[in-house]
């Protein structure tokens, strides 16, 4: 038989990696596509290895990769795992988020608990009575299914929010916290739970209490002074030796041991550990990034293999049973969903964001499996009643993301625009007027930029060092010449500006600079139509664009005097994003009408569906002042220079090769757009795309696993 | 021409620098601490030698260096008078020579060579000069802006990379400490300060291209801005403070009104640094 082949236990073991990581990563890379975090793939990778799909297509398959007598040595490897991830989450959680919450961040939280619990426990007579024997204490039945649907996946959660730019909302601020607390207070609960179950009689219930909360003291009082005095140590040397890691592990190790042996779980004492350690220091971070790896991306999918293998979908075989699964996952949702939206609608957010909230917290992820597990392990469970709460995980994980781009759709292109100007402040331009005549064309766009709010536009004129005269009797009028213009410009577009003046002998590190001390959240100069040779994008423009921490733009002036019209080309990299960014704010400030010039190449077809998507989202409504046109042309440059003829009044267009304008020292090019157009163009240059975008997107879903991934 | 350094910003600067109430410095050198305030608003006039006294010992500062910044004469000074008249007709011949910053500097340097053993513990602060602190990267001029917070901003941009702290988080805690107190103490001169958690102590110089008229409590534009940046407030911090003041007593503004290189600016710092 096939078991022959792998040389005994070991071969086996390898064989069944093997097959466990390949399998949750390609179907990683499909889940990526439907927009699902990587947990999702990952158990159901686990569920197809086991009796579920393959156990029932060629049971002796299973029989040979997943002999009876090798569960025992993957189990033992998942858990190994498992202390290492709670470790992991204990670290991740920043007792910050548990501090100094806001009154709406307590109530979220505590419904968010007490709620679905409440829901829980009334099911659990229905439950116990169809799904469970005698034998199990109708108590500990009880307390397992409330605590099972209370459960908030809080990695999971942060890597959705980060992924949707919403952790600095007030939506994403409020969920990690409501999660972090509920991380907090579930594992309390569920090592409470385990020792209730674990406990003989009344007395070992009591003791096992006892020596929790000693062990609880313990760690607080005494270990963490020390673990916070190694931290220091670690933060003042640089880096983590090898022996201070041994010792942690040891420490991790020892605090598990000491759970397991009270009694409450092992993965409790992990997860205590870590969240002891203090979070300021490098310590935290050097460690996480130390174990994550293996710890995520080789030993956890084996606990979802393991965990798969023991979900038996065929235990559902009658419509009766599937009709509880349903019902599961209903009352799972009312409690979680239900009951965070209304404690959040209650504490005064509109409706949209509240459910919201509820649709994050409904996450339940790998947490909701860890669980699981143990409640199977401890047998307080059946394992009918464990495929149906899987079942349920996978689905309120599943909803998360879908339901959420359905309710919160246009919380993105919000956030987008809003890219580097700091939270919450508003959006400011800084105009560098090096030559006067370079003024009203800048004054023209700057204003219709920096509308929006007061004080938004900062002219700066940088003075060149001179030697020769007593430059302070010039260097006065020298600037108000140079801002002049300008500033009279924008005050008769209804813009005050602010002007701001100094001798500088390294001009582009002094714009970049200026920029950062303001925080604005686009620095915009003039260029002239170069007459010979000399490039649009060189020198000064150059080397603002590489510097800067924030979007650059360069008005090539055609004598620009009112934006009505405006061409933006669109081939999908992140400066072609930030163009359209820009675009946008014309339109918003101004009303300009905007005309999105998809571009898309003969050869790379296959991703202008997703591009399209992201014209979608950047302009979710004011569809009459917006004009998509996609043409397929194998000059990207040609397409624009034809277009460019119908009148517009300004062309905005991304910095990059397809358009023949490249920011980088070597490969000149003609900028033939900048050269040949007729209308003024813009030339937008975003600081965060080095990378062009199409394989940006690709390569985010290959980045390197980290926890939150994982769930 | 006199270089008044208001003594009751200058005061004000330092104790909100080294974090005490105003009631609270007031009892602990016993006045009512609505005298205190009027000193500090310049109501009233500056209080006596030892009161000052009293007033550098809670700061932590040597009472000579504060007196010094009231252009009164030293006691220390006025007791050695006594002591040795022949030292009087001295004072009276560089008087009325009229010896600058740089000639005095070379009399310092000169005593400094030939009369090494002579100094009196006078010990005065240990903290180093305005000048090592200066890089020419961190000096700005021709600034023409519009209000201190541009001001400010300049400075920061400067001062970010040197402190390792992001120049907008650099910013606000320098407009934090003005809106706490303001740094225009007079003649001209500007003095702003932050603390960055574990920063080397740099400073920033700033000379205006066009004098910023903002509220000064002797009227005069401010002229030139000192930005200094150290790790945590303290006694060394508000020595350093003191001794910029007195710089800007020794005519700072006026000094550096025609440099054009960086260099020049710290070259001119130096040379009014010299007189110890």
């Amino acid at each position: 038989m096939l078991s022959g082949w792998f040389h005994g236990p070991v071969g086996i073991l390898i064989a069944q990696l093997v097959i466990i990581l390949a399998l949750s990563r390609g179907l990683g890379f499909v889940a990526a596509r439907l927009r699902q975090p990587l947990v999702i793939a990952e158990i159901v990778a686990g569920i197809v290895l086991g009796p579920s799909l393959l156990g029932w297509l060629a049971p002796s398959v299973l029989a040979a990769v997943f002999p009876a007598e090798s569960l025992q040595s993957l189990k033992m490897l998942s858990q190994v795992g498992l202390l290492l991830f709670m470790f992991l989450v204990g670290l991740e959680l920043d007792p910050k988020l548990l501090r100094g919450r806001g009154r709406a961040s307590v109530a979220i939280s505590h419904t968010s608990i007490v709620v679905p619990f409440a829901l829980g426990a009334l099911a659990a007579p229905f439950l116990y009575a169809r799904l469970s024997s005698p034998s199990i204490p109708f108590v500990s039945f009880l307390l397992f299914i409330g605590i099972s649907m209370s459960v908030t996946a809080f990695p999971v959660l942060a890597r959705i929010l980060t992924e949707r730019r919403l952790l600095t909302t007030e939506v994403g601020a409020i969920s990690i916290t409501c999660a972090a607390v509920d991380d907090v207070t579930a594992w309390c609960l569920l090592a409470f739970v385990v020792s209730v179950v674990r406990a003989s009689n009344v007395g070992g219930a009591v003791l096992t209490t006892f020596l929790a909360l000693a062990y609880a003291a313990g760690m607080l009082v005494l270990v963490r002074p020390f673990v916070a005095r190694m931290a220091a140590r670690v933060a003042t040397r640089d880096g983590l030796t090898q022996g201070i890691v041994a010792f942690t592990l040891v420490l991790l190790l020892l605090s598990s041991l000491a759970t397991e042996m009270i009694g409450i779980h092992a993965l409790f004492g992990a997860f205590i550990f870590g969240a002891i350690i203090p979070k300021d220091g490098a310590l935290a971070r050097l460690l996480a990034e130390k174990l994550e790896d293996v710890a995520v991306v080789l030993l956890l999918p084996i606990f979802f293999a393991y965990s798969g293998l023991r979900t038996e979908i065929g235990l559902l075989s009658t419509p009766g049973s599937w009709g509880i699964c349903g019902l599961i996952i209903l009352l799972a949702c009312a409690g979680k969903f239900g009951g965070s939206t209304i404690a959040a609608r209650l504490t005064g957010l509109p409706w949209r964001e509240s459910s919201a909230i509820g649709i994050l917290m409904n996450t339940r992820g790998l947490m909701e499996l860890i669980v699981l597990n143990i409640g199977l392990d401890l047998g307080v469970i059946s394992p009918t009643l464990f495929t149906m709460m899987v079942v349920m995980a996978l689905a309120t994980t599943f909803m998360t993301s879908p339901l959420l781009r359905w309710i919160y759709p246009g919380e993105r292109a919000r956030d987008l625009v809003a890219t580097r100007a700091d939270e919450g402040e508003p959006f400011r331009v800084l105009v560098s007027v090096s030559h006067a005549e370079t003024a009203p064309g800048l004054a023209v766009l700057g204003s219709a930029l920096a509308r929006s709010s007061t004080e938004a536009l900062l002219a700066l004129h940088l003075v060149r060092p001179q030697d020769r005269a007593s430059f302070h009797l010039r260097a006065g009028s020298e600037a108000q010449e140079a801002l002049a213009p300008l500033l009279a410009r924008s005050a008769a577009l209804g813009v005050e500006a602010r002007s701001l003046s100094f001798v500088s002998g390294e001009p582009a590190v002094d714009i970049c600079r200026t920029a950062e001390a303001k925080g604005v959240g686009l620095v915009l100069l003039g260029r002239h139509k170069p007459l010979f040779g000399g490039t649009v994008l060189g020198g000064t423009v150059r080397a603002v664009m590489q510097e800067a921490s924030c979007d650059v733009a360069v008005l090539v002036d055609r004598g620009l005097s009112e934006i009505r019209r405006v061409l933006v080309p669109f081939m999908g990299s992140g400066h072609d994003r930030a163009a359209l960014v820009l675009a946008r704010r014309l339109l918003e400030s101004s009303g300009a009408e905007v005309t999105i010039l998809h571009v898309v190449s003969p050869r790379a077809s296959e991703s202008s569906k997703r591009q399209r998507v992201l014209v979608d989202e950047l302009f979710p409504e004011d569809t009459h002042h917006i004009r998509l046109s996609i043409i397929e042309h194998a000059h990207p440059e040609e397409a624009v220079l034809d277009e460019a003829k119908e009148g517009y009044d300004l062309v905005v267009v991304g910095v990059g090769v397809e358009w023949g304008l490249n920011d980088a020292l070597l490969g000149r090019h003609r900028e033939r757009i900048v050269r040949d157009a007729a209308p003024s163009v813009v030339v937008v240059h975003h600081a965060l795309a080095a990378a062009p975008p199409v394989t940006e997107s690709r390569s985010s879903s290959e980045r390197p696993a980290s926890v939150a991934e994982a769930l | 021409m006199s270089h008044a350094i208001h003594l009751g910003a200058t005061l004000r600067l330092l104790r909100v620098d080294a974090g005490l109430g105003l009631r609270e410095l007031a009892r602990r050198i016993g006045v009512s601490s609505a005298y205190l305030s009027r000193v500090e608003h310049g109501l009233d006039a500056p209080p006596t030698n030892e009161r000052l006294g009293a007033i550098a010992r809670e700061l932590g500062i040597p009472a000579t260096l504060l007196v010094d910044v009231t252009h009164r004469v030293n006691p220390f000074v006025a007791s050695y008078l006594d002591e040795v008249p022949a030292a009087r007709t001295l004072f009276l011949e560089i008087a009325r020579r009229g010896l600058t910053a740089g000639e005095l500097a070379r009399v310092q340097a000169f005593i400094d060579a030939e009369l090494p053993g002579a100094r009196r513990p006078v010990r005065e602060e240990r903290a180093a000069g305005l000048a090592e602190l200066l890089a020419p990267e961190r000096v700005v001029l021709g600034l023409e802006c519009s209000n201190v917070g541009d001001l400010l901003d300049v400075a920061a941009s400067r001062l970010a990379r040197a402190t390792g702290t992001p120049a907008r988080d650099l910013a606000a805690l320098l407009r934090r400490a003005e809106d706490d107190a303001p740094g225009a103490i007079g003649s001209g001169l500007h003095l702003s300060r932050a603390s960055v958690a574990g920063a080397a102590p740099i400073a920033s110089v700033v000379v205006l291209g066009r004098p910023l008229r903002e509220a000064t409590p002797d009227g005069l534009p401010v002229r030139v801005a000192v930005v200094v940046v150290r790790s945590r407030q303290g006694g060394a911090n508000q020595v350093q403070l003191l001794r910029v003041a007195r710089l800007g007593a020794r005519g700072l503004a006026d000094a550096l009104c025609d440099v054009r290189r960086p260099s020049q600016v710290i070259a001119k710092i130096l040379e009014l640094e010299r007189v110890r």
